[in-house]
């Protein structure tokens, strides 16, 4: 079996609330699930090396503003704003009431991949009954609740699945937030391939054919770059090696490779 | 002008070798480029006998032993008396990277290599577990008796190495210490063979010549001096470009298909499973 690979879990829960549906309440905690990992940078001063801070600075005055004499501003057009105190947005926020609200029960592959936003783990708040019932008749009937949520200031349509003997919680796109490529140009008259390429096409996908393990991917420049701050870290000074020439044949990048692989080693 | 990347010269880069699959020659080199520091290692110091298809897999193809004409001066060879040919022949060693570049540019689609090195010829420092499945029997039937092999060895408290054949077989690998005979290392794997004979109505220890239907066979001859096996990452003369792929004992179970082991995805495998399997020197208990 490959190894198991996995962010680490994060203790506390993000909300709780309830599921509702008609009458019947399953009250639930959200946790995170999904983490970013990239590697995070900090603008510095040159010079100096010190780090930069960010200042909210009046255009009109070039006077640093404290947050207290903030406000927002909506752009109507160029340089014509309507403003907003804090008070005035807070009361348009949608409801938070709390709740998660399933509509009705969907086939979870008739969605599309597209439309997937962010997941989160569900856990029963309380002694778990009515989760547990939840989860194992959507488990029984391989059905996905859909319905919505209000997280911070937005509300999202979302899913709620078994998943790892779990709910999960995915929160979706609005369907005006999600373009269509029948909209692009270029893809309006493709050519159709000649029926020789495409069986030639259809063997070499035949070949590469596999099960596939998502802990076979691996973010290549997060891992040299984190090499490089190690080597940072011990002192050693970095090569900046120049990128291979694009019209370089790939049999030639492919020696230039294993040539350096074999003198590391 | 950069300095010269390989010293081989090369010919004829656009032929098409694979027809079906339209692979160039061009590709082939880069395919073993690739798996060079894979390979290189497991074929150091080994006399090595080609499969040529300079015109593709569809036309006619030749086994060499002997270095060709017009093998240049800086690829090693050794010298050794070959009894099924009767003379002596000129072996390749393939020692560093601009051998395998010249010998991918001579069709040399498949490598073979022996079970020693040039220093110690009589001398194995691998033993070969070569099983093959005569129809009604596949590749399914081979993982089962992989497996029990596998367990066998283990109980004696052998590390095993396996890998596909690239065609319908397996090969189980178990890498030893200088010292040992192949007659010591052939009577091994045929006790082995019968053992598990015995366990298992599946198995035959001999050689797949003997054709019985549904039998996976255990070819003991094959750990003898003058033969060879095909080598780690080798490609193979099968439509699919398959490749005889090393893989982990948790990749073997049923359901295994060795055509998902070809030139296009075996190209960018990471870590190999065998490369520590030079550093076992294991003893085999025998008389």
């Amino acid at each position: 079996m490959a190894k198991e690979v996995k962010a680490r879990i994060r203790k506390g829960s993000i909300w709780s609330g309830t599921i509702t549906i008609g009458l019947v309440n399953v009250p639930v905690k959200l946790h995170a699930m999904i983490f970013d990992k990239s590697v995070a940078f900090r603008f510095m001063h040159k010079t100096d090396n010190s780090p930069l801070r960010y200042e909210k600075v009046c255009v009109k005055e070039d006077k640093v503003v404290p947050w207290e004499d903030i406000v927002k501003g909506y752009e109507v057009r160029k340089n014509q704003f309507v403003v907003f105190d804090k008070e005035e947005l807070r009361a348009a926020l949608p409801e938070s009431d709390r709740r998660i609200r399933i509509d009705k029960f969907v086939d979870y592959l008739s969605i599309d991949p597209v439309y997937f936003e962010r997941s989160y783990i569900l856990t029963p708040d309380g002694n778990g009954e009515a989760y547990s019932l939840l989860l194992k008749a959507l488990e029984k009937m391989g059905k996905a609740g859909a319905g919505r949520i209000t997280l911070r200031t937005k509300e999202y349509p979302v899913l709620v699945y078994p998943y790892k003997n779990a709910l999960i919680l995915t929160a979706l796109r609005y369907a005006y937030e999600v373009a269509d490529p029948r909209d692009l140009e270029e893809l309006k008259e493709l050519k159709e391939p000649e029926k020789e390429e495409l069986d030639l096409a259809v063997k070499i996908i035949a070949n590469l054919t596999g099960e596939f393990d998502i802990a076979e991917y691996k973010d290549t420049y997060k891992q040299k770059v984190e090499e490089l701050i190690q080597k940072k870290m011990k002192g050693e000074t970095i090569v900046v090696e120049k990128p291979v020439k694009e019209e370089a044949k790939e049999l030639m990048m492919a020696l230039q490779e294993t040539l350096q692989q074999l003198k590391r080693k | 002008m950069p300095e010269k990347l390989t010293k081989v010269d090369f010919t004829n880069l656009d032929k098409v070798l694979y027809p079906e699959l339209r692979i160039t020659k061009a590709k082939i080199i880069e395919y073993y480029v690739k798996l060079a520091p894979k390979m290189l290692g497991l074929l150091a110091e080994r006399p090595i006998v080609l499969t040529r298809y300079p015109n593709g897999i569809d036309k006619e193809g030749f086994y060499e032993k002997d270095a060709p004409l017009g093998t240049p001066p800086w690829v090693e060879t050794f010298t050794k008396y070959s009894e099924t040919v009767d003379h002596s022949v000129n072996y390749i060693v393939c020692n560093d990277l601009d051998t395998l570049v010249w010998l991918a540019n001579l069709a040399a689609l498949e490598l073979h290599m022996p079970l020693s090195t040039r220093k110690s010829v009589e001398s194995p420092d691998l033993v070969l577990f070569d099983m093959d499945p005569e129809t009604p029997a596949g590749i399914d039937e081979v993982v089962g008796v992989a497996l029990l092999l596998k367990e066998k060895l283990d109980s004696l408290g052998l590390k095993s190495f396996v890998k596909t054949t690239g065609k319908k077989g397996l090969h189980v690998v178990v890498p030893i210490a200088s010292g040992h005979t192949f007659k010591q290392t052939r009577d091994f794997v045929h006790e082995i063979g019968t053992e598990l004979a015995v366990e298992s109505n599946m198995v035959v220890s001999e050689s797949l010549k003997s054709k019985i239907p549904g039998k996976v066979f255990m070819d003991y001859a094959q750990n003898s001096s003058g033969k060879t096996m095909v080598c780690p990452y080798s490609l193979r003369v099968t439509p699919q470009a398959t490749i005889s792929t090393p893989l982990e004992w948790g990749q073997i179970k049923k359901g295994l298909k060795p055509v998902e082991f070809n030139i296009f995805s075996v190209a960018s495998m990471q870590d190999s499973p065998w490369k520590d399997i030079l550093n076992e020197k294991q003893k085999l208990e025998v008389e």
